[in-house]
């Protein structure tokens, strides 16, 4: 019976303490940001973005990096969860492999604000912030068209065959120009949104198909590639590139005519919104859009002085 | 009871839990399930009973010009509408312009009342892509969906009942010199403003001839 009453007692003073710790806090809230990797400038802007973000809304911020390994990124959950973050801006590393990490801190409270790649779970995040990479092909697809003048042999370099973002691109793309009959796909490869894999892969194709008018890669990293291998096949100025991003190297490309136009993706946006959706969290707000994409603007010859890279302002 | 028939009872009841436990379906089958999104149904709906009685609201084009041109934000704020957020924003427009040419992908407008130096817009009618007339009218919520594909079939569908139902009677009759009132929508960049290449996606077109 003693034993009983002690072991009560301490359970109900343990409880106590844990509620007047949850009481007595009023240091400012804290924002994890957890990022795909580091390795990449585009992810390391995103990531600088919705940090300072965070500051100049009065909270507390910390970038963890997980270096594209989904276990590396289930830790990183783990410490924000158990370190008392309030809120999580996550880009994830794997559209199914990360569910379980944003379910985890959904089931202990902490709200997940997506940014630029989503995970496959309807409502497991509070909200997704995406570029709108299927309308911002469907344009470069209308360009494309036009440009091609209805007619010609085009090639396709996709991105990672598992990443939405891949097909979200190839089928706006694809929605438009395959209304066309004039224009025929001769391959479609992955070159994993790797350069130097787009350039081998463009290599090998111009081999089998020397005699191609364009070329439409789903990432701007895979377009320089693709130009490399045309240029070092002299036939840069007979074939037509297109990518998709809003690099730094594309937009100058576009400015001197050798790559014809890039899909411009916001970082800058989602990260902000991410945040600002975090503070509205905080202040009670709970009904934020599933998705909310963000519009990606086509960057072409005629319109490229009004862009620099990563759609920051000039 | 004899110990084979108690056997044999448990082997039918073990035999029966397991066959109804377990499931077979084809994978293809619970994908098709899962996107039962009818988006042909959505946009046919959604014409009928949204866009077409809309378009009373729709601004008149002259008016909105002179309007971005003189107070920008404003126009943008009272004007236009998108599911997204970013700088791409889509209005619902109307006007009334005489053609000045016919070409393979467009019929090139003269709005009346627009004013000297006011250049020609153009009337999509070869290239009907993208979410400017879903987007246009404010009337789609994008919470009511729960899969980002869906609304992108949306705007294809929608498209599509335009190259169905309103480009083809007006491409087979317009001709140079025609009058024609339009109701359409229009894509802006709100913070790369170009008002001297507006392309109308159309979406009630009349031609009176004069």
């Amino acid at each position: 019976m003693h034993y009983r009453i002690a072991l009560f007692g301490i359970l109900f003073g343990l409880g106590w303490i844990g509620c007047k710790t949850k009481e007595s806090k009023d240091e400012p809230k804290k924002i994890a940001i957890v990022v795909s990797t580091l390795n990449n400038p585009w992810f390391v802007f995103l990531a600088q973005k919705a940090e300072s973000k965070a500051k100049q809304l009065g909270y507390e911020s910390k970038i963890f990096d997980s270096q594209n390994n989904t276990a590396q990124e289930t830790d990183h959950f783990d410490n924000a969860i158990a370190s008392g973050y309030d809120a999580i801006l996550f880009n994830p590393t794997d559209a199914d492999g990360s569910i379980v990490n944003v379910k985890n801190a959904a089931a202990a409270g902490v709200p997940v604000f997506c940014m630029d790649r989503e995970v496959n779970a309807n409502g497991a995040a509070t909200s997704q912030i995406l570029s709108d990479s299927y309308s911002g092909c469907v344009a470069i697809g209308k360009y494309f068209v036009e440009t091609l003048n209805k007619k010609g042999k085009y090639v396709e370099i996709l991105g990672m065959v598992g990443d939405n973002n891949t097909w979200n691109r190839s089928k706006g793309f694809h929605s438009v120009v395959d209304f066309y009959p004039g224009l025929k796909m001769v391959a479609q490869q992955s070159a994993d949104f790797d350069r130097n894999k787009a350039m081998e892969v463009m290599e090998s194709i111009l081999q089998a198909h020397p005699d191609i008018d364009g070329v439409f890669c789903g990432n701007d990293a895979m377009a320089m590639g693709a130009y490399q291998a045309l240029v070092a096949a002299g036939k840069a100025d007979r074939v037509k590139v297109f990518g998709f991003d809003g690099a730094e190297d594309v937009v100058k490309s576009i400015r001197d005519g050798k790559i014809m136009a890039t899909g411009m993706q916001f970082p800058e946006v989602m990260a902000q919104t991410a945040a600002t959706f975090a503070d509205e969290y905080f202040k009670g707000k709970r009904d934020f859009p599933g998705k909310m994409p963000v519009a990606v603007e086509l960057v072409k010859k005629d319109n490229v002085e009004n862009y620099a890279a990563y759609g920051e302002k000039e | 009871m004899p110990k084979p028939i108690r056997y044999l009872l448990f082997a039918v009841v073990f035999a029966l839990l397991a066959y109804n436990s377990v499931y077979f379906r084809k994978l293809d089958e619970v994908k098709a399930g899962a996107a039962a999104f009818d988006a042909a149904g959505y946009a046919e709906d959604f014409w009928g009973k949204k866009l077409i009685p809309g378009l009373s609201k729709a601004v008149d084009l002259n008016a909105l010009t002179a309007q971005l041109k003189t107070e920008k934000d404003k126009a943008f704020e009272q004007y236009s509408h998108a599911l997204g957020i970013g700088n791409i924003r889509y209005f619902l427009v109307k006007g009334q312009g005489i053609v000045a040419d016919v070409s393979e992908n467009e019929v090139s407008v003269k709005l009346i009342g627009a004013g000297e130096g006011a250049g020609n817009v153009r009337i999509a009618t070869e290239y009907i892509f993208g979410n400017a007339v879903r987007d246009a009218s404010g009337a789609i919520d994008i919470n009511a969906f729960t899969n980002s594909m869906d609304f992108n079939n949306v705007s294809a569908e929608i498209n599509e009942l335009i190259r169905e139902k309103v480009v083809p009677p007006f491409k087979s009759k317009v001709k140079k010199g025609d009058r024609v009132t339009f109701h359409g929508a229009i894509e802006l960049n709100r913070e790369h403003l170009q008002l001297n290449n507006i392309e109308i996606i159309p979406v009630s077109l009349q031609i009176e001839q004069p």
